[in-house]
Parts: structure tokens; C-alpha cells; sequence
């Protein structure tokens, strides 16, 4: 089965010495935002999700936002996503 | 019970998958509020995934799950102290599960149930077929009377020996117990018909002279000649043989008579007439159940008067049921008549005759027709008689 993440790793030149099993994020269009390899929510609110990754936290910012869906290893956030960064 | 619902449980869960593909959703919307939810939600996740997750203020958050894993979610909840404000379930999971808690809904399906096998054991409806003679009501109290109604208390073999030994005019019978009739088919022996004829004696049903007679069983006891009168009996329901020996017989016979069907009219040369002059007065009166509200009396003046009286509703609900009573009064005159007989004969003999001919029904032959006058201080009577010839015959009740 086709698989997104291991094609774009496999076809990154001089990937060795990167950790790149670490967590994906997806931003799809500003919109809808797709987390994989989180480690847990730590802020929650409708401006502000921030959560841990490995060795870094993840802090979103925009409007209106909701976690549409938060499971052991994943967060999909929608609403209007202005800005993603990493601590 | 328990292992029950378990079971339709995971029959649930399996039919959730097809649910999703069929985008029918099962959710469990729960509204919390406490402190430190990042912490909760995340702790939460790990054991089933959550979906919708918006915080309204510091303090409150919704998030919705499977409604699968609710008790999961709340059994977490309490352990941690969360206050939880509401649960709300979406889908048709949760009404299909709610039946199994509806105490009322059980209640009721476990009465309705135990009054249903109660009942079930009775016999509630008897059906009897192939009757001809005999009457249903008369067999069927019998069977009440000498059964119970239990099913499994009643042998169908006993039902038929006991309906064969009392009944003499049964020759067979069959019984089954279907559902919760009891089905009797009764065949009955046939037998000549004077067996269980009427044995009640033929009478004269008019005045009369007997002019034929024409006899098919019994005895009579009149001859061609003899004046009978309405009442009288005409045959006996029995034969004597030769031996002396009474049989009771159907009594049956054609018995023709000459009857003699009058009608009168008396005429009275001076009499008083009672007209109404047209003259009325009229008063209405409104009720409403039954208690006058209004009245309405124009000046009654009259020395003589009759009334009419009339109801009508005023309105059509039953709610305010206004009725009127108009009543009407008529004021009457009477004046003093004066006729001579000579005068109005004809139509007084015609008022006879159509009172005689009243009379005349289900003749055979119209022998002749006369009338005669008898004067009297006043009053002449007109006497007009119709000959008729019929059959006289009926039984006596």
C-alpha cells in the first residue's frame, strides 16, 4: 500500500543522521491541520493548540478552532489555521 | 438479562462499522468542566479516540465519542473527579438500547406477557356449525355449564359422549379445541317433520261462515256451514287412531270462509265545527340548559286558542347550547253545522266502504258488497259490508 510519509522520506537525499520518525503534520490549506506522533494536548483553546512532539512543542495558532479529532497518536485540528510553530 | 444485553452489545458494535460506512453515527456528546482538561483530554485519548473537541471557556469543554465507549469515558470522568454537565446521545444505538431501560416498557411487555399466557389457556369463544333444528345458545350454555373453560381440562371425547346422551336429536358430533375456540360440528338426525312440527292448534284469525275445507293433518273441529269467530279453534294437533291411541301431529289444513268485513260511519245532522280564525299571537323563549334567559309574550287576548309548539337550536356547539321554544297560539271560533243526510249520502257510503275495505286483506274472491241505513234520534248510520272469501287459518300463539 502506497505510503505519503515513507515515499517523501525515502526520496530525501542525505537523510541519514536525521530523526525523522519523530511526528508528520499536514496542513491542508490553512483549514484542517493533521497530526501524527503526538505526545499529549497541553494548551486547548479556540486561538491557541498547542501540543508535544517528540523533543519539541508544537503550537498552533488562528480562529474558530476545534480539535475535530484526538486519538492516541493523532489530532486533527480544523478551522482557520494562521500559524504553525515548533519550540 | 445481562448476558443478553451483552450480547446484542457487541451485535451493536459490529453493526457500528457498517453504520459508519452507511454514515450512520452513534456519538456520545459529553459537556465537562474542571480544571487541567489538556491533561484530562490527553489521557483520555489513549483509551478512546474523541472527536469535536471545543472548549467554550476555561473551564468548560465538549467533546463527543463513540457511543460504544461511553461508560468507558464515564467510568474515566468520575475517577478523576470531572464534573460532568450533561450527556447527550446522538444516533439510533442509544434508542434502541433505551428500551432495555425503560422499566414502564418492560413492565407493561412482562404483564401484557403473563396475561397473555393466562388467557391463553381458556377457551373464549364457542363456535357450533351444522345446525338445523337445535339452537346454538342452547348447546353452547351445555358446554359452559358441563366444562370448564381450561383447555387442559377439557376432553373433546367427553364433550361429544355428553352432547350425544343429552341431546337425543344429535347423531354426531365432533369437537376440536382450536387456538382458543372450541369448534362443535353436529350433525343432526333427520326425522319426519311431524316429529318437531308446531303442535299448537289452528285457529280462525277472522268472524266468519266456513264454505271449504280441506284438511292435511290433525283433527277438525268444524264443518263447511258453521259460523266461527276470530279465536276459535278450527283444527286440533292430533290424530286418534284406530286403536284409540292419541298422536300428536302437526295441525295443517286450507279452511276457507265467507267473511263479512264492515266498515261504519255515523252522520249527525247538527254538529259543532272548531276553525281557526287565522288570528296568532306568538311568544319565543331563549334557555340555555334549560334555564329561560329571554322571553318574548305578544298580549294574549283570545277566548279560545290552541298552541303549536316549536324548538330550535340557536347554536351548533355543546358547549353553549342556546336553544328558542317558539310557541304559537291559534285562536279558534266554532260555529254550528247543519246537513241533511240526503245531502252528503253518497259520500258517506263511500267513507264506509273505504273503512270496509280496509279490512279486506289477503282475500281470495270478493263475493258482493251492500250497505244499509239505520236512522236514529240525530245520528244516521251507514253500515257498508264487503263479502270476502279467504283463508281463516293461523296458528295459535
Amino acid at each position: 500500500m502506497f505510503n505519503f510519509f515513507n515515499e517523501v522520506k525515502q526520496n530525501l537525499k542525505n537523510s541519514q543522521g536525521l530523526e525523522l520518525n519523530g511526528f508528520n503534520i499536514i496542513n491542508l490549506s490553512g483549514h484542517l491541520l493533521y497530526v501524527e506522533g503526538h505526545l499529549g494536548l497541553v494548551t486547548l483553546s479556540k486561538e491557541l493548540i498547542s501540543f508535544k512532539v517528540k523533543n519539541a512543542v508544537i503550537m498552533v495558532e488562528g480562529s474558530d478552532m476545534i480539535l475535530s479529532e484526538l486519538s492516541d497518536n493523532t489530532i486533527k485540528i480544523a478551522g482557520k489555521i494562521k500559524k504553525v510553530e515548533q519550540i | 438479562m445481562n448476558n443478553f444485553v451483552k450480547k446484542i452489545y457487541k451485535i451493536t458494535q459490529k453493526a457500528e462499522k457498517w453504520g459508519k460506512i452507511m454514515k450512520i453515527k452513534n456519538l456520545t456528546k459529553f459537556h465537562i468542566s474542571g480544571l487541567n482538561q489538556e491533561k484530562l483530554l490527553s489521557q483520555l485519548c489513549k483509551q478512546c479516540p474523541l472527536s469535536d473537541i471545543e472548549r467554550n471557556s476555561k473551564s468548560d469543554t465538549t467533546f463527543k465519542c463513540s457511543y460504544f465507549d461511553h461508560r468507558k469515558v464515564e467510568k474515566f470522568l468520575k475517577s478523576k473527579n470531572v464534573k460532568i454537565e450533561s450527556v447527550t446521545h446522538e444516533g439510533y444505538a442509544h434508542k434502541f438500547f433505551q428500551i432495555f431501560t425503560s422499566y414502564g416498557l418492560i413492565a407493561a411487555f412482562a404483564i401484557f406477557s403473563v396475561l397473555y399466557v393466562v388467557q391463553a389457556q381458556f377457551v373464549l369463544q364457542y363456535c357450533v356449525i351444522g345446525l338445523d333444528k337445535l339452537t346454538e345458545s342452547e348447546i353452547v350454555s351445555f358446554v359452559k355449564q358441563e366444562f370448564p373453560a381450561k383447555k387442559s381440562q377439557i376432553n373433546t371425547k367427553l364433550v361429544e359422549t355428553a352432547l350425544i346422551d343429552n341431546f337425543p336429536r344429535i347423531s354426531f358430533v365432533s369437537c376440536i379445541i382450536r387456538g382458543q375456540t372450541l369448534v362443535l360440528n353436529i350433525k343432526e338426525k333427520l326425522m319426519p317433520d311431524e316429529m318437531y312440527g308446531s303442535f299448537s292448534p289452528l285457529v280462525a284469525k277472522k268472524d266468519g261462515r266456513i264454505s271449504e275445507i280441506n284438511l292435511i293433518s290433525g283433527t277438525l273441529n268444524v264443518k263447511v256451514g258453521d259460523f266461527v269467530r276470530a279465536g276459535d279453534i278450527l283444527v286440533e294437533p292430533f290424530t286418534i287412531d284406530t286403536s284409540g291411541q292419541v298422536k300428536q301431529v302437526e295441525a295443517k289444513a286450507e279452511i276457507v270462509a265467507q267473511v263479512y268485513n264492515e266498515g261504519s260511519v255515523d252522520h249527525y245532522e247538527t254538529y259543532v265545527e272548531v276553525v281557526r280564525t287565522g288570528r296568532k299571537v306568538v311568544q319565543n323563549d331563549i334557555t340555555l340548559f334549560g334555564l329561560s334567559i329571554y322571553t318574548f309574550k305578544e298580549e294574549l287576548n283570545f277566548q279560545m286558542y290552541e298552541t303549536e309548539v316549536e324548538d330550535v337550536d340557536l347554536s351548533k356547539n355543546l358547549f353553549l347550547p342556546f336553544k328558542m321554544r317558539k310557541t304559537t297560539f291559534f285562536e279558534l271560533e266554532q260555529h254550528t253545522v247543519i246537513t241533511k243526510f240526503e245531502d252528503v249520502k253518497d259520500e258517506f257510503v263511500a267513507k264506509a266502504k273505504e273503512k270496509a275495505l280496509e279490512k279486506c286483506e289477503n282475500y281470495q274472491l270478493m263475493k258482493e258488497e251492500f250497505f244499509t241505513i239505520r236512522e236514529l234520534a240525530g245520528v244516521t248510520i251507514v253500515n257498508f259490508c264487503i263479502v270476502t272469501e279467504e283463508d281463516i287459518t293461523c296458528y295459535d300463539k
